[in-house]
C-alpha cells in the first residue's frame, strides 16, 4: 500500500501531541493530583486535538494537495457509481477529440505544412513553358542543363515522373516501389540531409553506370532493409537493373510534393536504360522524336519538372535571365502548333514561379479535407451538447446530495471545484485516449483517401498546432460539459432544492431548467441532422461513381498486367503481334472467357494526349484536333464491351504493310465532323501536307476511360498490329465474376511465354472504384458521423426523458389515480419529444439545404434531388429519438400508481 | 481567585510575539513543545499561558522557515518526544524580532502619555 508522506507526517503530530498530553498528565500526577483527575485537567488544558492538528497541518503548506487527492478519490468513486455515464462520455470525448485531430493532421499535412527544409519559401517551381500536348510544365534535358549552366549560383533541380518499379532482393518477392528520378543537385539544392550514407553527387550523372546509385526514403528504408544504417550498400535490382543504396533521406523528407512520397529516388541519367517508364512530352510524331534512344541530347522530348531554390528578392533578374536563355527552345515549342496566333501566344510567355504547395493533391483535397474538418467540430459539438445534457440531468439526481453537502458548510465553490475535477478527470483520460485514436484515424483516413492505384504517405508526427487544437479542443469540452452546467446547476438548483426530499423530487425542475435541455437537445438534432444529410448525400454519391455506366463492361472486365519492356521485347518489336494472338488465342479458349485482347494502356488515366489534323480542313482549332490516343489489338472492343457504332472493328488484314486505320469515339467524331460521317475520312498527327497518314474505319460508343467520375474523352484507337510495341495491359471478358480467373489466366499465360512477368490482375470495377478516394473518404467518414449521431441523440434523448419521467413519478401516479389512461401518459412524453424534434428538425434542415448548395461540387445530384436525402435523415432521427423516449415512457406508464403514490 | 479573574490578568499575545518567545526559550538548550509551554509560562511569572493549539502550529511554522530544526529523543522520564533546536537562521530571526517589543513598548508609552514626549 502506499503511503503518502503526509499521513506520516499525521501520525508524528498525533504522537507528539500525545507526548504533550502525557507529559502534563505526569507533571500533575507527580504534583499530587488523582491520575483520573489530571488527566482530564490536562486533556481541557489541552483543547480540541483534530482542530489543533488541522491548525498546525494548514501551516505544512500542502493541504491543498491533499484536499485535491481527496476530491480525486472522491471524483473517482462517482464516476465509478455511473459506469454508463462515465462510458459515454468517455467514448464521445475519445471519438469527438479523436477524429477532429485525425482530420486536422491530414489537413495539416495536406495543405498546411511547408517542406523540411531550411527556408522553404524560398523553394519554388520554375514553370518555363506548356508542352503541346499534356500542357505540363516540364522541359527537355538539353534546355535544362542550359538554364542551369546559366545560372551557377542558383540551384535548379530538376524531377521526372516514373512509373512505379518492381523492386527485387535476394530471397525475398518482388515488391512494387514508386521512384522519383532526380537531378544530381536535387538534395543539395533543397538543403536535405542524409540520416545515413550519403546523397546525390554529380558523379552519379554519369551515364551507362555498371552499377546505379539510389537513396531510399527513410520509413521505407527502416521496412525493407530494418535500419537506415543496414540499408546503406545494400544491392538491389529494380526492374532487372543493378543498384546500390547509397544513403538514406532525412526522416521527415517525403519528397516535394505533399502526399506522393516516393520509396525511391534515382539519377535521370538511368533513363538511358530504357528500363523504367517515364512520363513525357514532344512536339508530336515527324519532330525527330526517337523515344526509345536516349533522351538527354534531344530537344524536342520533354519530361523535367523544374524546381529552384532562389531568394524572393533576386526571383525578377534570374526569371528574366532563364527567358533569354530558353528563347530558342521556346521557338522550338512553338512548331507543335499549326495555329499562327497560338504561336505568337506561346512565343510570349513569361517565365514564372509557382509555390510548391501549388500541386494537384492540394487542389483536390482543400474543399473535401475542410469540409471534413467542420464535420468533425460538428460531431465534438453535439458530443459535448449531449455531455452538458446528461450532466445536467446528473447533477439534478444528484441535487439532494449537493443541497445536504451545502447545509453542512461546504462552499459552492468548493463542490464546484469537486465536479469540475471529476470532469477534468474523464476529460483528460477522453483526450488521452482520443490522442491514440486520433493517430490511428489519420492514418485509416489517408488510406481511405488513396487511390487504389496511389497509395499516399504523409509526414505524420505530431506537431505543435496538432497539441494546440487538442488542449484547445480539451478546455473547451470541459468547458462545456461540466463548468458551465456545474455553475448553473449549482447557482439555481441546488439552493431552491435544499428542502424536503419530497420537494427536491417532485418540482424541483423548474420550466426555465427543462427549457435549457430542451434547446441543447433541438440543437443537438439540428446538427445531427447536417451530418446525417450530409452523409447521406456523400454515400449516394459514391454508390452513383460506383454503378454509373462507363461504357464498358465494368463488372466482367479482367485487368491483366504483364511486363513487356524487357530487352528481349523491345528489341524485336516485330515478333509481338504473333505474341498478341498467341496470347489471345490461348486465354480464350479458357472457359468462362468470352474475349481477350492487348491494350497500350495499363488502366484508367493512361491513353496520352494526341492531336488529329483531317484531310483537306484547315479550320479546325487546336481544341478541336486535341484527344486521347490508345493502341488496341483485335477484339478489343468486344472484349471491353463497346459497342461499334458506324464502319468495322480493327482485323488480322491491318498489318504494317497495309493502309494504316484508325477507329474514332463518338465524343472524338463530333469534335471533329460534328454530325458528318466519319468513316472513310484521313487524318494525320500533324497539319497539311502529313494530314492523311491515318484512314478512319469506325467509329466506337464514349467510354469513360479514364475513371468513373471522369466525362467519356474524345479517343482514338490505332491498332497496335500497324504500331507494334509493348502493352502495358491484358484486357479478359468473363462470363462470370471476373476475378474468379485470375489463377487460370496467370497459367495461361506462362503457358503462352514462360520468361513474361505478369504483374497484377485486377478487376476492372476494382480498377475504377480504387480511383474513387475523394468520394470514398467522405462517404465512408461521413457515414461513421452519421450513425454515430443516431446514436448519441438515441442516448441524449433515453437520458433526458428516463430522468425527467422518474422526477415525475409521483405525478404520473396521480394522474394515473384519477383516471389517466396508460396511452395519455406515455402520449403526455411523447408529446414533448416530439416537440422537440420538430423544434430542432426545423433549422436542421436549413442548415443542411446550405451545406449541400455549398459542397454541390462534390455531390452528384441537385439540390431537389438530395432534399430527400433530408427527409430520409429527418425520419432517421425523428425514429431514434422517439425509440429513445418510449422506454421510459412505457416504463413511467406501466408504473403501479399505488406503488408510486405510497412511497410518497 | 476565580478562574474569570485569571483570565482577565492575561495579556493576550500579539501576532509574532510568541514566535519570537518560542524561539527566546530555544536559545539555550533544545526542548520539546511542552516544556517550551512551561518555561514560557513561568518566565512570565505565569502572565502568559501558551495555548496548545496556538503552540504547535507556531512551532510547524518556524520549522518550515528554517528557524528550527527538529528531532525525537527521549526525554528523562523516557518519554518520547519531539525536541526542537534553534538553527543558525533562527538565531538570526530571535536578534532582530528582539527590538521590536521595546519599540512597541516605547510606541504605545507614547500614545498614552504624550506630554512625557514632550
Amino acid at each position: 500500500m502506499i503511503r503518502w508522506p503526509w499521513e506520516r507526517a499525521k501520525e508524528r503530530l498525533s504522537e507528539e501531541l500525545e507526548a504533550h498530553l502525557q507529559m502534563a498528565i505526569a507533571e500533575r500526577v507527580a504534583d499530587g493530583e488523582d491520575p483520573a483527575k489530571a488527566r482530564a485537567a490536562a486533556l481541557r488544558e489541552l483543547g480540541n486535538v483534530p482542530l489543533i492538528e488541522d491548525v498546525t497541518r494548514e501551516r505544512w503548506g500542502w493541504m491543498w494537495l491533499e484536499n485535491l487527492l481527496r476530491d480525486t478519490r472522491y471524483a473517482l468513486r462517482q464516476l465509478g457509481r455511473t459506469p454508463a455515464f462515465t462510458a459515454t462520455a468517455l467514448l464521445t470525448l475519445a471519438f469527438g477529440i479523436g477524429v477532429n485531430l485525425g482530420v486536422f493532421q491530414l489537413l495539416y499535412a495536406v495543405i498546411l505544412a511547408e517542406l523540411p527544409v531550411p527556408h522553404p519559401e524560398e523553394v519554388v517551381r520554375i514553370h518555363v513553358a506548356r508542352t503541346p500536348f499534356d500542357q505540363s510544365w516540364t522541359v527537355s534535358y538539353p534546355a535544362y542543363q542550359r538554364l542551369r549552366a546559366s545560372t551557377p549560383d542558383v540551384p535548379l533541380m530538376a524531377t521526372a515522373y516514373a512509373e512505379d518499379a518492381r523492386l527485387e532482393l535476394p530471397n525475398r518477392a518482388s515488391i512494387k516501389a514508386s521512384c522519383a528520378p532526380v537531378s544530381d543537385n536535387y538534395f543539395s539544392g533543397l538543403g536535405v540531409g542524409p540520416a545515413a550514407g550519403r546523397l546525390f553527387v554529380q558523379a552519379d550523372e554519369r551515364l551507362g553506370q555498371g552499377e546505379w546509385p539510389v537513396v531510399l526514403r527513410y520509413d521505407f528504408a527502416r521496412n525493407t532493409f530494418d535500419s537506415p544504417q543496414q540499408a546503406v550498400g545494400q544491392h538491389i535490382f529494380l526492374n532487372g537493373r543493378a543498384f546500390v543504396v547509397i544513403g538514406v533521406a532525412h526522416r521527415r523528407f517525403l519528397g516535394d510534393i505533399a502526399g506522393r512520397a516516393p520509396d525511391i529516388w534515382l539519377p535521370l541519367a538511368l533513363q538511358s536504360t530504357g528500363a523504367f517508364a517515364f512520363s513525357w512530352d514532344s512536339l508530336g510524331p515527324g519532330h525527330d522524336v526517337s523515344l526509345a534512344k536516349p533522351w538527354y541530347n534531344q530537344p524536342t522530348i520533354f519530361w523535367l519538372a523544374l524546381t529552384a531554390r532562389i531568394p524572393p528578392e533576386r526571383r525578377a533578374a534570374v526569371l528574366a535571365h532563364w527567358d533569354q536563355v530558353f528563347r530558342n527552345d521556346r521557338e522550338v515549342m512553338t512548331e507543335a502548333t499549326a495555329d499562327p496566333a497560338l504561336k505568337a501566344a506561346l512565343l510570349h510567355v513569361k517565365t514564372g514561379v509557382a509555390p510548391l504547395s501549388e500541386n494537384g493533391m492540394r487542389k483536390r483535397f482543400t474543399v473535401p479535407l475542410t469540409l471534413l474538418m467542420a464535420l468533425s467540430a460538428s460531431i465534438f459539438l453535439v458530443g459535448c451538447l449531449n455531455l452538458a445534457n446528461l450532466q445536467l440531468a446528473r447533477l439534478n439526481a444528484r441535487a439532494h446530495d449537493l443541497s445536504v453537502r451545502m447545509a453542512l458548510g461546504a462552499s459552492s465553490g468548493r463542490l464546484i471545484r469537486q465536479i469540475v475535477l471529476e470532469d477534468a478527470l474523464l476529460v483528460a483520460s477522453g483526450s488521452a485516449c482520443a490522442f491514440v485514436l486520433g493517430r490511428a484515424a489519420s492514418s485509416i483516413l489517408v488510406r481511405w483517401a488513396s487511390n487504389r492505384n496511389a497509395l499516399f504517405t504523409f509526414d505524420l508526427h505530431p506537431n505543435l498546432p496538432l497539441a494546440a487544437l487538442g488542449v484547445g479542443l480539451m478546455l473547451l469540452s470541459l468547458l462545456c460539459f461540466s463548468i458551465l452546467p456545474a455553475v448553473i446547476s449549482i447557482r439555481n438548483g441546488v439552493a431552491r432544492a435544499a428542502g424536503s426530499r419530497a420537494k427536491v423530487a417532485g418540482i424541483s425542475q423548474t420550466g426555465r431548467q427543462r427549457f435549457r435541455s430542451n434547446v441543447l437537445l433541438g440543437t443537438q438534432i439540428g446538427l445531427s441532422l447536417l451530418l446525417s444529410t450530409m452523409s447521406g448525400c456523400f454515400a449516394a454519391t459514391l454508390v452513383h461513381w460506383e454503378t454509373v455506366d462507363v461504357g464498358m463492361d465494368r463488372e466482367h472486365v479482367l485487368i491483366v498486367r504483364p511486363d513487356l519492356h524487357q530487352p528481349r521485347y523491345t528489341d524485336h518489336s516485330e515478333t509481338l503481334p504473333a505474341l498478341y494472338s498467341q496470347i489471345r488465342v490461348r486465354l480464350q479458349a479458357l472457359p468462362g472467357v468470352r474475349s481477350a485482347a492487348v491494350e497500350m494502356c495499363g488502366g484508367i488515366h493512361c491513353g496520352w494526349i494526341t492531336a488529329l489534323y483531317v484531310h483537306g480542313r484547315n479550320d479546325l482549332t487546336d481544341k478541336q484536333v486535341h484527344g486521347q490516343e490508345d493502341h488496341v489489338g483485335l477484339g478489343f472492343f468486344s472484349t471491353l464491351g463497346i459497342p461499334i457504332l458506324r464502319g468495322r472493328d480493327f482485323s488480322s488484314s491491318d498489318t504494317e504493310k497495309t493502309q494504316p486505320v484508325a477507329i474514332v469515339s463518338r465524343a472524338y467524331a463530333r469534335q471533329l465532323f460534328g454530325d458528318a460521317d466519319p468513316i472513310g475520312q484521313r487524318v494525320g498527327y500533324e497539319p497539311a501536307p502529313d494530314d492523311r497518314k491515318f484512314l478512319i474505319v469506325g467509329e466506337v460508343a464514349d467510354a469513360r476511360v479514364n475513371g468513373a467520375e471522369r466525362e467519356a474523352p474524345p479517343v482514338v484507337y490505332m491498332s497496335i498490329n500497324q504500331n507494334p510495341a509493348p502493352v502495358n495491359s491484358i484486357r479478359v471478358r468473363a462470363v462470370g465474376d471476373p476475378g474468379r480467373l485470375s489463377e487460370s489466366v496467370r497459367h495461361a499465360l506462362y503457358e503462352v511465354d514462360p520468361a513474361l512477368p505478369v504483374g497484377e490482375i485486377v478487376p476492372l470495377a476494382t480498377e475504377l472504384n480504387g480511383d474513387l478516394g475523394t468520394e470514398k473518404l467522405l462517404a465512408r467518414l461521413a457515414g461513421v458521423y452519421a450513425s454515430l449521431t443516431l446514436l448519441l441523440v438515441f442516448i441524449g434523448f433515453y437520458g433526458v426523458m428516463s430522468s425527467r419521467t422518474a422526477r415525475r413519478k409521483n405525478e404520473f401516479g396521480i394522474r394515473l389515480a384519477l383516471g389517466a389512461t396508460r396511452g395519455n401518459i406515455q402520449m403526455l412524453i411523447v408529446g414533448q419529444t416530439a416537440r422537440i424534434l420538430l423544434a430542432g428538425t426545423l433549422p436542421g434542415v436549413i442548415l443542411s439545404v446550405l451545406a449541400v448548395r455549398a459542397a454541390s461540387h462534390l455531390l452528384y445530384g441537385s439540390v431537389s434531388a438530395n432534399s430527400l436525402v433530408i427527409i430520409a435523415a429527418s425520419l432517421g432521427l425523428a425514429f431514434a429519438g422517439s425509440i429513445a423516449t418510449l422506454i421510459p415512457a412505457r416504463r413511467a406508464a406501466f408504473a403501479d400508481p399505488l406503488e408510486t403514490l405510497r412511497s410518497e | 481567585m476565580t478562574e474569570a479573574a485569571t483570565n482577565r490578568d492575561r495579556i493576550v499575545l500579539l501576532q509574532g510575539t510568541l514566535d519570537m518567545l518560542v524561539l527566546q526559550a530555544l536559545l539555550r538548550e533544545p526542548m520539546h513543545g511542552y516544556a517550551i509551554a512551561q518555561v514560557i509560562r513561568s518566565r512570565s511569572g505565569e502572565a502568559f499561558t501558551v495555548e496548545t493549539g496556538c503552540l504547535y502550529p507556531a512551532l510547524h511554522r518556524l520549522e518550515r522557515q528554517k528557524c528550527v530544526e527538529s528531532k525525537w529523543k527521549l526525554t528523562e522520564s523516557k518519554q518520547r518526544a519531539r525536541f526542537c533546536q534553534l538553527t543558525a537562521l533562527g538565531k538570526k530571526q530571535l536578534a532582530t524580532d528582539q527590538r521590536r517589543p521595546l519599540q512597541l513598548v516605547r510606541a504605545v508609552g507614547a500614545v498614552l502619555q504624550p506630554e512625557a514626549q514632550l
